[in-house]
């Protein structure tokens, strides 16, 4: 789940590196409530979970006698589409210099990795692009507690030395916080010193639980639903609704369809061993999207029992109609269930998707 | 059979749940047909003395090895534990853990892969269905009735997905060697390259099925590695990229983790891509 600034800023604090001084809010009234100034100018910064945000018109620098009026103005604008819901004022920083710092997770060497670049504040894929090699990576292995100093000094060849701390802090709150990744951008120097001035962190969604954190903001209510129902649920914009078991198989439908020329409605996977009740669930669920016209229902496995996951569909009694292909356990007895109650059983997945993208091209 | 054969003795971590007790009678009703060991022992804390299905569990792994000669665990442990249960099982001198559980928090998963290669120990996943070698050896949740023994190696990081090619092949009269579920997760441990290694010291492996899914850019990695010959299939061609990791990740993985620019580099490297699961058989039988 991605945090907003105010929040990993919060977070940034506890492991000591530095951010500018501010307060949240949540409508223009409120910063009359914090008299202790912040300095002749600050600033305003929507807190919206979108990247380019500066450039969208998510963060206003004024005059802190027109903070006022300039917040009502952010909290009137939707930033790429989003509203503005809290906004962080914050003073404004003299800033020197701007850096570039972030942690994530590089899958292939299986260990996190250090990205640092002495051009901060911008596009970092642009640095990537334009630039490589500008960008400085480091790999470190998780088992270690702090950055040893030669990669320290590899990643700040000629930039201060200063910014050495706040990176090791980084790695901290990266390792503690459970992120996927944590960045700031920019990382700048001041006259009083170095400064987060930006904060990015996603946590990784399965450790939620021992972050203190209940619900999972990313998720729309219905993906939320599907998530206590145990399945990975994701929302996409056609009619083909798509029920299957593994994110593989699942994926896979997906891409039939759309080699066959139709568009999935949904990604749904239901997990290992689902039973009548799982099923159902699904099924309900996937229906409920707007412009759904038939579901695919794909299940392979071992110990799905077919005559289960037939008795869920036909308890779910969707208004759609439903494809089903099935493999596994009680085969016979679950295309026996399913004919019985006019419901379309074929053998194979070529064979449902095909049938499925007819039906919904009607 | 590139991780055990009828011999392999085999310990479950997470033995007393749900899944681990269903599981364990599941390998050993295979171990039965196929006249291996299967199933030895059993641990969780806290648990030991009691019978699963007829096998010992114990509290400890040091416990169970004290009393069986094993060096494979099948890993059934929750999530939020299951780091700790394969740390504990590369201590005590097991070689190999097949780490089923899902949900595993991507730092627990990096800490104990990391220190499973210090002491030496092999880890297939998590969040995997674990291998298969058809007659010889079930380590996971595999079913067994859509495979039949043969000359070719399937590596996938999906489950069911696996299930669908290995019906395919086997509808198509084509046996498999060893089937491979590394996972789904963004650390695991064997990797396309690490199986495709044994497959290449396997006899029995004529060619090699690599089933590979959006991100990342392990299957690139794995298929220009061998000389066996191979067949893939990626999933995710139609998946929608806001749905990806955040920047920096893009960047580590080249800025390019989806299917189309995958399949491109694929093929750019001469490997064989098939457009949909049914077409495996017949472009693997090219290769044979």
């Amino acid at each position: 789940m991605k945090l907003l600034e105010f929040e990993a800023k919060d977070i940034f604090r506890k492991f000591g590196i530095p951010v500018g001084k501010g307060f949240v809010i949540t409508s223009p009234d409120e910063i009359d409530k914090h008299p202790d100034g912040l300095g002749d100018e600050v600033v305003l910064k929507a807190q919206v979970d979108v990247g380019g945000r500066g450039k969208a018109g998510g963060v206003i620098i004024t005059d802190s006698k027109y903070a006022r009026e300039n917040a009502a103005l952010l909290f009137s604008r939707k930033i790429k589409g989003i509203s503005v819901e809290k906004v962080l004022v914050e003073e404004k920083l003299a800033i020197e210099n701007e850096y570039y710092v972030s942690i994530t997770l590089d899958r292939a060497k299986k260990m996190p990795v250090i990205l640092f670049s002495a051009t901060g504040g911008v596009d970092i894929e642009e640095t990537a692009k334009n630039s490589p090699d500008a960008l400085q990576r480091v790999w470190i292995t998780p088992l270690m507690h702090d950055i040893p100093s030669f990669m320290m000094r590899r990643l700040l060849k000629g930039v201060p030395k200063e910014l050495g701390p706040v990176i090791n802090s980084l790695y901290r709150v990266y390792c503690e916080s459970d992120a996927l990744l944590a960045e700031i951008n920019p990382l700048v120097t001041t006259n009083k010193g170095v400064y987060a001035a930006d904060a990015k962190l996603i946590v990784d969604d399965n450790a939620l639980f021992r972050q203190g954190i209940e619900v999972n903001r990313d998720l729309t209510d219905r993906e939320r639903r599907a998530e206590k129902f145990g399945f990975s649920y994701v929302e996409l914009e056609g009619s083909i609704g798509v029920i299957g078991n593994g994110a593989g198989l699942t994926m896979s439908t997906l891409d039939l369809i759309s080699l066959y020329g139709g568009r999935a409605a949904n990604f749904l996977d239901v997990g290992g061993g689902a039973g009548e009740d799982r099923v159902c669930n699904a099924v309900r669920l996937v229906s409920e999207m707007p412009g759904v016209k038939i579901i695919i229902v794909n299940l392979l496995g071992g110990i799905t029992r077919c005559d289960e996951v037939a008795k869920g569909i036909v308890k779910a009694g969707i208004s759609q109609k439903v494809a089903v292909r099935l493999a596994g356990t009680n085969e016979s007895e679950g295309r026996e269930i399913l004919k019985k109650h006019g419901y379309m059983m074929l053998d194979t997945m070529d064979e449902v998707v095909l049938y499925a993208v007819s039906e919904a091209s009607l | 059979m590139i991780y055990g054969d009828k011999k392999t003795k085999v310990i479950v971590q997470g033995a007393t749940g749900n899944q681990g007790a269903f599981h364990i009678n599941l390998m050993n009703r295979y171990a039965e047909e196929v006249g291996g060991y299967g199933v030895v022992a059993g641990v969780t804390p806290g648990k030991g003395g009691r019978e699963i299905h007829g096998v010992p569990v114990y509290d400890s792994v040091r416990e169970a090895l004290l009393e069986h000669d094993a060096a494979t665990s099948v890993l059934f442990v929750p999530g939020g534990a299951a780091g700790d249960s394969i740390m504990e099982a590369a201590y005590n001198g097991i070689e190999l853990v097949v780490a089923i559980t899902e949900h595993i928090p991507v730092h627990d998963a990096m800490r104990a892969v990391s220190y499973a290669q210090l002491e030496g120990c092999s880890v297939i996943g998590p969040n995997c269905p674990g291998t298969l070698s058809p007659g010889e050896l079930k380590l996971g949740i595999m079913p067994v009735n859509l495979s039949v023994p043969g000359n070719v190696g399937v590596i996938s990081r999906s489950g069911t997905l696996t299930y669908e090619v290995v019906n395919e092949l086997t509808r198509a009269g084509i046996g498999q060697s060893t089937i491979v579920g590394i996972g789904g997760d963004p650390i695991i441990g064997q990797t396309f390259v690490d199986v495709l290694e044994r497959f290449e010291k396997d006899s029995q492996t004529k060619a090699v099925v690599l089933i590979g899914e959006v991100g990342g850019n392990l299957e690139e990695e794995g298929a220009s590695y061998t000389d066996l010959p191979i067949v893939t299939y990626i999933a995710g061609v139609s998946a929608p990229p806001e749905k990806r990791m955040g920047h920096a990740g893009a960047i580590v993985a080249g800025g390019e983790g989806d299917a189309a620019s995958k399949i491109r580099r694929l093929e750019a490297l001469g490997i064989t891509v098939a457009q949909k699961p049914s077409e495996i058989p017949r472009l693997i039988r090219k290769t044979l």
